[in-house]
C-alpha cells in the first residue's frame, strides 16, 4: 500500500472527568481494508471510533481523514458512517426512513427519487425490503442492526465505522451478518474500523488487527504478524483461542529455566535477547505445547485442573507451578479432571517477556507460522 | 383433604378485605362526595341536621365561581370568578415556562459537563428543600419593593422558580433514557445537533413533558403559602380565596364548596390525561425509555 491511508490517528489523548479512555493512542487504517480494533471493554475502542468521527473533543492528537487534517473538522464534514453496539434506529422514524436519514440532511442531500432508488437497492443487498413499511418497535436485534447497516451503506461514506455491531446478536446471526459484512466489503470495496472483544469475530473479518488496551495502541498487523511477533504479555493475553500460555521463568547459564519444570530451553533458541533479564515470563502459543501422559521423557509434569468438552475436541486447564494454561485437545487423549499430566515446550516456540512491564525481550520470531 | 376449611378461611379473608377496602372508599371519597353535594345546597339546606341527600339544586355557587347569571353581581360573590381566572393565568403561564425552561436546562445537564455541574444540580433541586414560609417575608418585602406584590405577573414568577428546579430533574432522568447515540447518529449523518434535539430527541420525551407539566401544573395549581402573603385583591388565586371567601352575608359555604369542587377538576383532568406516563415521571425517567 503506497497510498496515503485513508485514516491516521496519531498520539490521541482523551479523558472524560477523571477517567481516561486515551493515553496517546495511534493507528492507522489503509484504503479498502477492514481493520479491527480488538480490546477488553473500556480499552478505549469507543473512544476511537467517536473520535475519528468526531464526536468527542480530544484533549490531543491528530485526526487525518481520506487525506486531509479533520482534527477540527464537523463530523458532518467527515463523511464518515458509524454503527453502534446496541441503539442505532431512531425510534421516531419508520425503517425506510431511517435507512433514508442521510440522504435528507443538508449535508448529504439527494433527490427523493434519488432517495428511494438507493433505499430500494440497499434494502435488497441486506434482505430487509420487507422491512421498509415496519416501525423500528417491531425489530429483532438482528433486523435491527441489518437496517443500520444499511443506513450506513447507502450513503457510500469514505468510510465505515462500526463499533461492536454484531455483539449484541446471538452466535449464528452474528456469524451470518459477519460473512455479509465481508460480502459487501468485496463488492463495494469501502473501509472499515471495527471495533470489537471478541477475537473471532477479529480475525474472521479483518485484513490487519490493532489490539488496544489501556487507551494505548499494543500492537497493530496482520494476524500472522502478529501471532509470529507478539508485542507484549497484554498481547498474548488477548490473541488466539485460547490465548498465550505463560509461564514464570528465569535464565541461568544460557538457558532458560520453567520454574518447578524439570524442561531447559537454550536461550539461543529465542534469537537475541535484549537486556539481561533476571526474572522473565515464558510465552508459548498453546498449540506449541506438548501434552502427554504423565512420567514422559524430556518433559515436565502439570496436572488436569478442568476440562471442557466441546464435541469434538476437548479444552483442558493444565496447572503448572510455573504457571497454568488452556489448550485444546483431541478427544482421542483420554484427560479427565485431576489426572496428572506433562507438557513440553518445543525449542524455538516460545518468546520472553520482561515480568514487570510485559515487553518482549526476545527477537526470534516463529518461524513456522 | 382440609379443602372446605381452608375455603372458608379463604373466604373469611377476602370478606375482611372487602369490608376494609369499603372503609377506605368512604374515607377518601366521602369528603369529596360531602363537598360536591354540599356544594348543590342552598344556604338553607346546608345547615339542615340531619343533612339532606335530596334537596333542590342550588346553582349559585358554581354561578358565582363562573361568574354568571344572578350571583354575579352580588356583593358576595366578588371575586371568586376573577381569582379562578388568576388561577389559570398563574397556572398555565407558570407551568409553561418552568417545563420550558426545565426541559432545556434538564438537557443540557444530562448532555454536557461543565464546571460546577453537581454543584449547580444540587442548587436546582435545594430550591425544593426550602419551606416556602421560610422566605415569605422576604419575597413580600422584596415584591413590595418592586412592584410585583399582588399582580399576576409576581405570581408567575413565583411558580416559575418553584417548579424550575423539579422540572429540570424530572426531565434530565427523562433526557438521560434517551441513548447519547440518537445525537451522535444525526450529527455524522450531517444534521446539527439543534435538529436532533428538537426533530428526534424531543419526540421520544414527549411523555415526559406531559408527566412534568402534569407534576408542576398542580403544584401550582395548589400553590397557598406564596400566593395568600403576596396578593392582596387582584391577583389572589382560587385556593387563596376560597380560605377567605366571607361574604358582606357571611362565610359562602356553597360558594366555597363549589370553588373546592371546580378546584379538584383540573387535577382529575390532568391525571388522567398523563396516567400512561405517571409511573415514568414518578421515577424519573429510570423506569425506561419509551
Amino acid at each position: 500500500m503506497t497510498a496515503d491511508p485513508m485514516l491516521q490517528l496519531q498520539g490521541l489523548r482523551k479523558s472524560y472527568g477523571g477517567k481516561t479512555a486515551l493515553r496517546g493512542l495511534d493507528l492507522t487504517v489503509n484504503v479498502n481494508e477492514i481493520f479491527a480494533l480488538l480490546g477488553p471493554t473500556g480499552a478505549g475502542k469507543s473512544s476511537t471510533l467517536l473520535a475519528s468521527a468526531g464526536l468527542v473533543d480530544l484533549d490531543a492528537g491528530r485526526v487525518r481523514l481520506a487525506g486531509r487534517d479533520v482534527t477540527d473538522a464537523d463530523p458532518g464534514s467527515r463523511d464518515v458512517a458509524i454503527v453502534f453496539e446496541g441503539f442505532n434506529l431512531l425510534p421516531v422514524l419508520d425503517v425506510k426512513d431511517n435507512i433514508a436519514f442521510a440522504l435528507r440532511s443538508p449535508a448529504f442531500r439527494e433527490t427523493e427519487d434519488e432517495i428511494k432508488l438507493r433505499v430500494g437497492r440497499t434494502a435488497e443487498l441486506l434482505r430487509i425490503s420487507h422491512l421498509l413499511d415496519r416501525d423500528v418497535d417491531t425489530l429483532s436485534g438482528g433486523e435491527r442492526q441489518r437496517v443500520a447497516i444499511a443506513r450506513a451503506l447507502v450513503r457510500r461514506p469514505v468510510m465505515f465505522l462500526l463499533d461492536e455491531p454484531l455483539s449484541a446478536l446471538d452466535l449464528k446471526l452474528r456469524e451470518g451478518l459477519r460473512a455479509e459484512l465481508r460480502q459487501i466489503h468485496r463488492q463495494y470495496s469501502s473501509t472499515m474500523l471495527y471495533a470489537t472483544h471478541d477475537y473471532h469475530g477479529a480475525i474472521s473479518i479483518a485484513d490487519r488487527v490493532g489490539i488496544i488496551d489501556g487507551g494505548v495502541m499494543q500492537q497493530a498487523g496482520t494476524i500472522d504478524e502478529i501471532y509470529r511477533l507478539p508485542a507484549s504479555v497484554l498481547v498474548g493475553k488477548l490473541i488466539g483461542s485460547p490465548s498465550m500460555a505463560f509461564f514464570q521463568a528465569t535464565v541461568e547459564g544460557g538457558q532458560v529455566v520453567v520454574k518447578g519444570a524439570e524442561q531447559r530451553l537454550p536461550i539461543e533458541g529465542f534469537g537475541t535477547v535484549t537486556s539481561s533479564p533476571g526474572g522473565v515470563l515464558l510465552g508459548v502459543w498453546p498449540e506449541d505445547i506438548e501434552v502427554g501422559p504423565a512420567e514422559s521423557v524430556g518433559a515436565s509434569t502439570g496436572k488436569i485442573y478442568a476440562v471442557d468438552n466441546r464435541g469434538f475436541e476437548r479444552a483442558i486447564q493444565v496447572e503448572t507451578t510455573g504457571g497454568s494454561f488452556r489448550k485444546v485437545v483431541p478427544l482421542s487423549m483420554p484427560f479427565m479432571q485431576g489426572d496428572a499430566c506433562s507438557f513440553r515446550i518445543p525449542e524455538g516456540a516460545g518468546f520472553l517477556f520482561d515480568a514487570e512491564s510485559g515487553k518482549r525481550v526476545s527477537q526470534a520470531g516463529e518461524g513456522g507460522r | 383433604m382440609t379443602n372446605s376449611r381452608t375455603s372458608t378461611v379463604d373466604l373469611a379473608t377476602r370478606w375482611l378485605v372487602l369490608a376494609l377496602l369499603v372503609v377506605y372508599t368512604i374515607y377518601n371519597v366521602g369528603p369529596i362526595f360531602w363537598l360536591v353535594l354540599s356544594s348543590f345546597k342552598s344556604r338553607m339546606d346546608f345547615f339542615t341536621m340531619p343533612p339532606k341527600l335530596f334537596f333542590t339544586p342550588d346553582l349559585s355557587g358554581y354561578q358565582a365561581v363562573f361568574g354568571v347569571g344572578a350571583a354575579k353581581d352580588s356583593a358576595s360573590a366578588v371575586g371568586v370568578f376573577d381569582s379562578l381566572v388568576n388561577s389559570i393565568i398563574v397556572s398555565v403561564a407558570g407551568t409553561s415556562l418552568a417545563v420550558f425552561f426545565g426541559t432545556l436546562a434538564g438537557y443540557v445537564c444530562s448532555r454536557f459537563n461543565f464546571v460546577g455541574k453537581g454543584d449547580f444540580m444540587f442548587f436546582v433541586l435545594s430550591t425544593r428543600m426550602l419551606p416556602p414560609v421560610a422566605v415569605l417575608v422576604f419575597y413580600h418585602l422584596m415584591f413590595a419593593r418592586l412592584g410585583l406584590a399582588d399582580t399576576r405577573f409576581g405570581l408567575v414568577l413565583v411558580s416559575i422558580f418553584a417548579n424550575v428546579g423539579l422540572a429540570t430533574w424530572i426531565m434530565k432522568g427523562f433526557f438521560d433514557g434517551v441513548p447519547r447515540e440518537v445525537e451522535q447518529i444525526a450529527i455524522v449523518n450531517g444534521y446539527t445537533r439543534m435538529y436532533a434535539f428538537i426533530k428526534l430527541v424531543l419526540p421520544m420525551v414527549k411523555g415526559g413533558i406531559a408527566a412534568t407539566a402534569g407534576f408542576c401544573f398542580i403544584f401550582a395549581w395548589n400553590e397557598f403559602a406564596f400566593a395568600s402573603i403576596l396578593t392582596t385583591t387582584q391577583a389572589k388565586t382560587l385556593p387563596v380565596k376560597i380560605s377567605a371567601a366571607s361574604g358582606a352575608t357571611g362565610i359562602e359555604w356553597t360558594q366555597i364548596c363549589a370553588a373546592g369542587v371546580v378546584l379538584i377538576i383540573p387535577v382529575l383532568i390532568f391525571f388522567y390525561l398523563i396516567r400512561k406516563h405517571l409511573l415514568m415521571g414518578m421515577t424519573f425517567g429510570v423506569l425506561g425509555r419509551r
